[in-house]
């Protein structure tokens, strides 16, 4: 177990700079998941505190120690590679107790540790065999075997469940975490599947092209977006978002979209006339019922899809595309014209040039 | 495919299939069978005015002369060439499995050095030394002879040894490279994580991985070196190290050409490289097929 500090770290190839200046602190034994769209520098990051990747700026240090120039080999880091990078011609056995060969311990102390974790993951029938003998998902558990067997003070996953299906990866999932919190191993965990990310994390980090947007627990990020680029990213389907102008009306903010004023909850710090981004989640919205004083967003139904737990609707909002989640079966069709509305409390308001949070 | 319900034009591809791969064969194999049936042949029916396709009586006189303590020739009794043959083999053996040992070793580590560690000018490097293979022996055998003279390595196992490697060692660099370009970098990078430094890692990780790699680069390079003649035929002079293939053309006296004694001599000396061939075949195919696919 230990602390993990990054400040200030950059990395570049050649000249094309790929991190910028990350600051990022993860506490003792908390489980981090760094998500983001594919060439944010997610993998990147976490390959340089592995240490495979050589840092152009900035420090990395574990439990206080600056570690940028010490070698893999001896962070004391364990990492679950994306491809398992199980060692093929070794047993199972053997791929977990490698690491415990390597630092001298006595084979009779190798074969209990790697007997505890076998049993731990589900592993022990499998002993013996070699990695092509083994489905996708027990490679899996092999591969973190092979990461707990030496007790490392971290451990990095590089999207281990991208190659398993779809089932196995939710049993993967509690798994993992399961696991985490009976290690109490500090853990960072690469993704880009915000389901992963948002379910298994104390702490989500959400990256876009080399920097860090915003830092949270999973329900704040989810809540409390910092920007439109965490708004839109985080969420499935993702946040409704409208061009609007932030307005007075009354004493009290309101936002205009086209001819449409909502009213906000909170006077807004923002001058009148400031051109904002309104959003509002696809599963916060609801049918409007006559006479209740909120706002009314008139929608058109273009494709209705049933997802079984709940029922997508694709439309518009004005001329803009918009979603709405119902998870009952309200009974309209494609081409309706149907009023939504939602609670004042889920609006979110970014300022438009900026990207950053307003309300 | 076509082979089982051949239609006009299949059956013509079949066919054209077929011959071409009949004349391979009988290109390839034609002059070892022409060998054999020579070896097999008595002496007074190897010069007669018609060819034999088959030894019309098949005698074990010239391998007996190879192993024999003494043998009869043209009706005088003579000393056996045994004593030379094996010399010779066993300089053949020598030299062609000491360049073996020494090429591969260096081509893994070489190799490795040239795909995963980063130095100015590593691609012009390697570029240079797999473009001497493209250089012509005799150009560059007369500085050679003057080297080895000077160092005082000429008929010497070591001598032979350092020509051969610096020859093959080229091409199983070059094979090495294709073998280790293919291998995935997470596994030696699930290595280092694990504790283990770049020789161990190489030796422990990598090199099982290649064995294939290697065992076509060691096959190749056995097979180089025991066909060479005219590097011996420069820098092995005597017995001390002269091979199979130096010797065998000197069975060739003033007055007589012993075609039995030379082709029963080759023969042999086909053996080793037909056998290393046939139980090594498949690691000579994937390893030369590294990187081709997924």
């Amino acid at each position: 177990m230990a602390t993990v500090e990054i400040s200030r770290l950059k990395k570049a190839y050649g000249k094309v700079e790929v991190i910028h200046d990350v600051d990022l602190s993860i506490a003792e034994g908390e489980f981090v998941s760094l998500i983001g769209a594919s060439g944010c520098g997610k993998s990147t990051l976490l390959r340089m505190i592995a240490g495979l990747e050589p840092i152009t700026g900035g420090e990395i240090s574990l439990d206080g120690r600056v570690i940028n120039a010490v070698a893999p080999k001896d962070r004391d880091i364990a990492m679950v590679f994306q491809n398992y990078a199980l060692y093929p011609h070794l047993t199972v056995a053997e791929n977990m107790g490698f690491s415990l060969r390597l630092r001298n311990v006595a084979k009779a102390d190798i074969a209990p540790a790697v007997r505890q974790a076998a049993d731990l993951l589900g592993l022990a029938p499998y002993l013996g065999r070699y990695p092509k003998e083994l489905s996708g998902g027990q490679r899996q558990r092999v591969a973190m075997g092979r990461a707990i067997v030496r007790q490392p003070q971290v451990f990095l996953f590089d999207e281990p469940l991208s190659n398993l299906d779809a089932k196995l990866r939710v049993q993967m999932r509690s798994e993992i975490r399961t696991l985490q919190k009976r290690l109490g191993t500090t853990l960072i965990y690469v993704t880009h599947d915000q389901i992963e990310a948002m379910t298994m994390s104390d702490k989500v980090v959400v990256l876009n092209a080399g920097r860090i947007e915003q830092v949270g627990a999973p329900l704040d990020v989810y809540d409390r977006p910092a920007n439109v680029f965490v708004a839109s990213f985080i969420g499935s389907p993702a946040m409704n978002m409208f061009d609007a102008t932030l307005e007075t009306s009354g004493g009290k903010s309101v936002v205009r979209i086209d001819d449409l004023v909502v009213p906000l909850p909170v006077r807004s710090a923002a001058t009148a006339g400031t051109k904002v981004v309104f959003g509002v989640r696809p599963e916060h919205l609801e049918l409007a019922s006559d006479g209740d004083g909120s706002a009314r967003f008139p929608f058109h139904v273009d494709l209705v899809e049933p997802t079984g737990a709940e029922l997508q609707m694709h439309g518009r909002i004005g001329s803009t595309p918009a979603v709405a989640t119902f998870r009952g079966r309200p009974g309209v069709r494609e081409g309706d014209l149907i009023h939504l509305t939602a609670d004042p409390r889920d609006f979110h308001l970014f300022d438009k040039s900026s990207g950053e949070r307003l309300v | 495919m076509s082979a089982q319900t051949p239609d006009r034009g299949g059956l013509l591809r079949l066919l054209a299939k077929a011959f071409a791969i009949l004349v391979l064969v009988l290109w390839s194999l034609g002059p070892i069978y022409w060998a054999l049936a020579t070896s097999l042949t008595r002496p007074d029916e190897l010069v007669s005015r018609t060819p034999h396709f088959f030894p019309p009586n098949v005698t074990f006189q010239h391998y007996a002369r190879l192993f024999g303590g003494s043998s009869v020739s043209q009706g005088n009794t003579v000393q056996s060439v045994w004593p030379e043959f094996s010399a010779a083999l066993l300089n053949s053996l020598v030299t062609s499995v000491g360049a073996t040992i020494l090429t591969v070793a260096i081509a893994a580590f070489g190799a490795y050095a040239f795909v995963r560690l980063r130095f100015p000018g590593r691609n012009i490097l390697f570029i240079l030394v797999v473009a001497t293979m493209a250089i012509p022996a005799y150009t560059v055998m007369i500085p050679l002879y003057r080297l080895m003279i000077q160092l005082g390595l000429i008929d010497t196992y070591v001598g032979i040894t350092l020509i051969y490697t610096s020859a093959f060692l080229p091409l199983a660099l070059w094979l090495m490279r294709t073998v280790y370009q293919a291998m995935p970098i997470a596994l030696e990078e699930a290595a280092w994580l694990d504790g283990a430094g770049r020789i161990y890692t190489l030796v422990r990780i990598v090199l099982p991985l290649a064995a294939p790699g290697l065992i076509a680069a060691a096959l190749l390079t056995f097979l180089n070196a025991w066909g060479q003649f005219i590097v011996p035929l420069v820098f092995s002079p005597t017995l001390a190290t002269k091979p199979l293939t130096v010797l065998i053309p000197e069975f060739v006296t003033r007055n007589y050409v012993d075609y039995g004694l030379m082709n029963a001599a080759g023969i042999l000396a086909i053996i080793p490289p037909i056998v290393l061939v046939i139980f090594l075949n498949r690691y000579l195919v994937s390893g030369l097929m590294a990187g081709a696919q997924k």
